[in-house]
Parts: structure tokens; sequence; C-alpha cells
């Protein structure tokens, strides 16, 4: 792929005479979008330039069936806003130049996104401080003004008495498209959801779609940088902070009631514990959704990568004993 | 088989642990140490496979026996009772107690659909007798991550 990356970027920059790469390297992470690190430099007009960059390459199917534009323009509103994220640079949506559509950004060369390190000692006296920031920069998505950005001409908007609903609609969809053996708890969940529907959106807003702890990149300075925006929407917050709460990848951070805090300061918003419950049992739906959706892509050979065998494994049958926990039925 | 599988596979877990920091790119360790945690996933489910499996088609079977005092609905009952009154085949492959029970749980999650919520006393006997075995699920599929 290197010299496809170069002649591609050989294109797209005024180099005198093309475009080295070096250090490219596929990093370990989320099985969605292939993502590969890599350093570029060329010369323009006699003087040398260099570019630290990011390429996210679509593979043959994945755990999130989701469209590239969509999360370019997603990345794009952003930049430039109180919510830290990486400047884009190229979208494309033909498959010629590296085998499948892609596109680069640059790299944010400071913070780390593992999840591990954050209970290590290094951040033993930061990780509050990250806690809250997590939750300001939630709230400042949440308050961002999507309507006259380039996120409006790509994606639907629900209304705040829809949008509840139609994630339902998505998820239960998916559920059945992609189950590869019955699933009787979420849809007892599903059944949950329709018959005590949540209170309406306060508002209208862009949601993440997956914002916690692992999808930051962090330092013991604060929040560099929000990445893997490919299930961004347009919804009721509380999807969003419902997520970054969930039992599956809480780390405790600060405490629940501090996040509430925190982050109705931030958004401006009222975290109603009726409307938060309704949105954690249906984090559990999503998240299965997700588990069955790569599952069964990994079970038809559509894709080789091993970590959609393993959230198989792991993740449905502990999704399924966080739903009967947030339905009242666990042990 | 001897020795057992799952004494293999957690040696081969312990093989591809111990080839990982070997390996130069980030992608290659965690490949490497995906395909040791799932060799040890796959060594706890190898032993109890068809336990877990012959278990809950008992139990399942169990509740779609109760279920037709229960519902109504002329196409599910029949769906119950083809299931029910079938002469079990004698077939412990892991797969075949998988298929069995694959249809047995698509039957109990539209039997469940149809008494969750729904009043009166059997109903509502029925619907926290299934919850119970849905919980009971969990716990017989329940595995350890190993690290």
């Amino acid at each position: 792929m290197k010299s496809e990356l170069s002649a591609y970027l050989a294109k797209q920059l005024p180099s005198d005479d093309g475009v080295a790469i070096s250090n490219l390297a596929r990093i370990p992470g989320g099985a969605s979008r292939e993502t590969w690190l890599f350093d570029a430099s060329w010369t323009e007009s006699g003087a040398p330039q260099t570019a630290a960059l990011v390429l996210r390459k679509d593979p043959p199917a994945s755990l999130v069936e989701s469209d590239r534009a969509v999360e370019y323009a997603f990345y794009s509103a952003f930049h430039g806003t109180e919510v830290p994220v990486p400047a884009m640079r190229w979208l494309e949506s033909d498959s010629r130049d590296l085998g499948a559509p892609f596109f680069i950004m640059d790299r944010i060369t400071v913070g780390e996104t593992n999840v591990r390190n954050l209970s290590e000692p290094p951040y033993a006296t930061s990780r509050p401080m990250i806690g809250r920031r997590m939750f300001e920069v939630l709230g400042a998505i949440h308050r961002f003004d999507w309507s006259s950005s380039e996120i409006a001409p790509v994606v639907a908007a629900p209304t705040c008495e829809s949008a509840w609903g139609e994630q339902v609609g998505y998820w239960e969809e998916m559920v059945a498209r992609n189950e590869i053996s019955p699933q009787p708890i979420v849809r007892a969940a599903i059944r949950w959801l329709r018959r005590n529907p949540p209170p309406p959106a306060q508002r209208v807003s862009v949601i993440h779609g997956d914002y916690r702890v692992g999808n930051f990149l962090y330092s013991a300075e604060g929040i560099h940088g929000v990445l893997d925006w490919e299930m961004a929407h347009l919804g009721d917050p509380l999807e969003d902070f419902a997520w970054a709460c969930h039992e599956l990848w809480d780390r405790s951070l600060i405490s629940k009631e501090q996040s509430i805090e925190v982050y109705e300061q931030a958004s401006g918003l009222k975290v109603e514990a009726d409307a938060l419950h309704w949105w954690d049992v249906f984090t559990g739906v999503k998240a299965q959704g997700i588990w069955l959706t790569g599952a069964k892509s990994f079970d038809d050979g559509r894709s080789p990568e091993l970590m959609l065998a393993y959230a198989a494994y792991m993740l449905t049958n502990a999704t399924d004993e966080a739903l009967l926990r947030s339905l009242g039925r666990g042990a | 088989m001897k020795p057992e599988p799952q004494k293999v596979l957690g040696t081969m877990a312990g093989a591809l642990a111990m080839l990982s920091p070997e390996i130069a790119s980030a992608f290659g360790q965690q490949t490497s140490g995906l395909s040791a945690a799932l060799a040890m996933v796959l060594a706890q489910e190898w032993d109890r496979a068809a336990s877990r499996l012959v278990e809950e088609n008992v139990r399942v079977t169990g509740l779609l026996e109760r279920s037709r005092l229960v519902i109504r609905d002329e196409l599910l009952h029949a769906r119950i009772d083809g299931v029910v009154e079938r002469i079990p085949a004698i077939d412990l492959r892991v797969s075949a107690l998988q298929a069995e029970n694959d249809e047995l749980r698509r039957l109990l999650t539209d039997v469940h659909a149809t008494v969750d919520g729904a009043e009166g006393a059997e109903s509502e006997l029925l619907n926290r007798l299934i919850w119970d075995e849905l919980r009971e699920s969990t716990r017989r599929r329940h595995l350890v991550a190993v690290r």
C-alpha cells in the first residue's frame, strides 16, 4: 500500500518530485475502519515539508456499517471549535487509489487512548481532571450548533419526539438482520423500550455515538482529540451520556453524580433519572446490535478480524447480563 | 482425546503470549494477543459446551411444554406442539445440540413476546419463569477473560 499511498499524495500535495511515506503502520483497536499511521515528506518549491497523517480505510465488512463521508463531515464540523478533533485532509469515495474508499487526516501527536493506562500511577492525580474534561467536552459536543455546519446536508435530523424511536427502530433492524442465533434478552429489552418511551429530547444534538474512555486522546494535561466518529448522527444527547457512563466500559474516572453535575453545566441540559435509565437500557440494545453485526461479518467470512470473534464471545453475554440488570431482572 | 484439548489450547495461548514481545508491530501484537485470548475462551467452552446445551435444551423444552397451557395463538401453539412432541434425536455433537438450541430459543423468544406484560396469573407466572431461565442462560454462557 505504501507505493499507492505515495502516488495518491503526490497528486494531492504541491510536491516538487513526489511524496515519500515512512513509518506506515496499522494500529490496533476497533474492528470498523482500518486505521493506519504514517509520515509523509516532500519538497515544495525547494523547501522540505513533513506531515504526520492518519489513513482511515474501509474494510470489506466491520462491526459498524457507516458512511465515511458522514464521519468526515462530523470531524470537519468540529475542527477549530472547543471540541478537539484532528484536521481533515482528503476524502475519497473511489476505491481506485487504495483498493477501498478512505479519508486522510492530520495526526494529533500528543496523548494516548489506552484504557488500562488511565488506571496506572502516572495518571493517579490527573484521573479526576480527565474525567471532568470528558464530560465537559461531551457537553460542548451537545451544545454545538450543527444546523449551519457541514453536518446538516449529509445527516437526516430527527425531531425531539422522534429521536428515541428512530434509534430503537434502527438497532432493532440491525439485531434482526445480524443475529446468528436467537436473542431473547435483547428482544425483551426492545419490547421494554417501546412500552416505556422516554421523554422527548431536550434538543436535537450531534451524537458522537461511541463516546467513552478509549475514544479520546488524553494526557496528564487533559483531552487532546475526540476520535472514532463513525457512528455519529443527530439525536437525543442523553444517548451519548448514558453510553459514556455504561457499566460495560465505564472506568469511573469521577463519580456518576459528578459526571452529571459537570455534564449539566457544560451542556445546559438536565439529566433526569428516568430518561437516563431508558437510555441505559438502550445502550445495551445498541451494544448488542454492534457485537451481532460484527459476529455475522466474521461468521459469513466477510471479515477475518479476530476482534469481531472476541467481541462476539466475550461481549454478547456480558451485554445480556448488563441488560438483565438494567431491566431489574439481574441476579 | 488426550492430551485434553483445553490443555492444548491453553498451551497455545501461552506460546502466543510468549511470542508477542518479539512481534514488531502494534497491530501484530494485538493479533497475537487476541489469538491467545480466543484460545483460552475456546478452552473454557470446549469442556462445557455439550453439557451447557443439553441442560438448556431440557429446560427450555420444559418451559415450552408449560406454555401450551397459556398460549392461545393457534400458529404459535402448533409450533410449540411440533417441537415438544418430537422424539428427540440422539445426536450429541455440539453442532446438532446448537441447532436444537437455536430452534428452542427462537420459539421461546416468541412465547416470551406473547406473555411478557400480559395479564393473568398463568401468563405472569410463565413470564417470571422465562426471565429466570434467561438469567440462568447468561450464567451458563459466562466466560472468564483470561489475560
